[in-house]
């Protein structure tokens, strides 16, 4: 079974450029091992965190997008807890999320086509065409923090 | 509340709570209004507003409005975020804060 996992890892901010390579290959290695694929990866660079864990104030952040069976993940998981040099990582299973955001977004452009052409319009909206754009926020009916009242 | 939104509600006020707010949402901002006359403004949820499909943990710089100084999440009767998008944003925030992108709590 196919499935698409989203693998983000911190790595320690003492990790040089090298190790930090090399982890990806362990990662790429397992991946191999398994019979699955990497598809995408990301270096977030040096980041500061939100809160301090342990001593690390900051840390490197990867990205990596990874289509496998469950197998893999579990194996991944279990090795990057062991290693000192990972301060924090997460595995998050994004096809079927992917797949909702997908219809929602094809189904919400299929209505307005539908309703345009309803009202004797081409399908597609021209440019500056029809109501204020999103940009100028003058109806101001949107959540901001700035009336957060207590 | 500033000037600019107060002009908005002497033409609009009597619209509020319809539509899209739900039941609860009218009859808070019903309560509201006896209180005091002066305008609330409609909430709307910004995920429906903009459009925005993916609430993604990813994306600190979305989520950060969402968790206001205690760095607790923001309830919906504040924000205005409707309950599904409400449902999205807790486990985007949980997720992100699990990474550190955003904090647990303020210290």
């Amino acid at each position: 079974m196919k499935r698409k996992y989203e693998l983000v890892y911190v790595v320690s901010p003492d990790a040089t450029d090298a190790q930090i390579a090399d982890l990806h290959t362990q990662v790429e290695a397992i991946v191999q091992r398994f019979d699955a694929q990497i598809e995408k990866t990301e270096n977030w660079g040096r980041r500061r965190l939100a809160y301090e864990i342990g001593p690390h104030k900051e840390g490197t952040y990867v990205l990596e997008l990874i289509e496998g069976g469950g197998d893999v993940m579990k194996e991944i998981d279990r090795r990057l807890k062991v290693s000192d040099l990972i301060i924090r990582h997460l595995v998050v299973r994004v096809d079927a999320e992917q797949v909702v955001i997908e219809r929602t977004r094809s189904r919400r452009t299929e209505t307005m086509r539908r309703r345009r052409i309803a009202r004797g319009l081409p399908p597609d909206r021209a440019p500056g065409e029809g109501q204020r754009g999103d940009a100028d926020d003058d109806r101001d009916d949107r959540f901001d923090l700035a009336e957060v009242d207590r | 509340m500033n000037g600019s939104k107060r002009g908005f509600g002497s033409g609009g006020g009597g619209g509020r709570g319809r539509g899209k707010t739900g039941p609860g949402a009218a009859g808070a901002q019903g309560k509201d209004g006896q209180r005091r006359p002066m305008f609330r403004r409609r909430k709307v949820c910004k995920f429906c507003a903009e459009k925005i499909d993916d609430i993604n943990y990813k994306d600190a710089k979305l989520l950060m409005p969402f968790v206001p100084e205690r760095a607790k999440i923001l309830p919906r009767r504040i924000s205005g975020t409707c309950a599904m998008h409400q449902r999205k944003l807790r486990t985007a925030i949980m997720r992100a804060r699990q990474l550190a992108l955003i904090p647990y709590t303020a210290e």
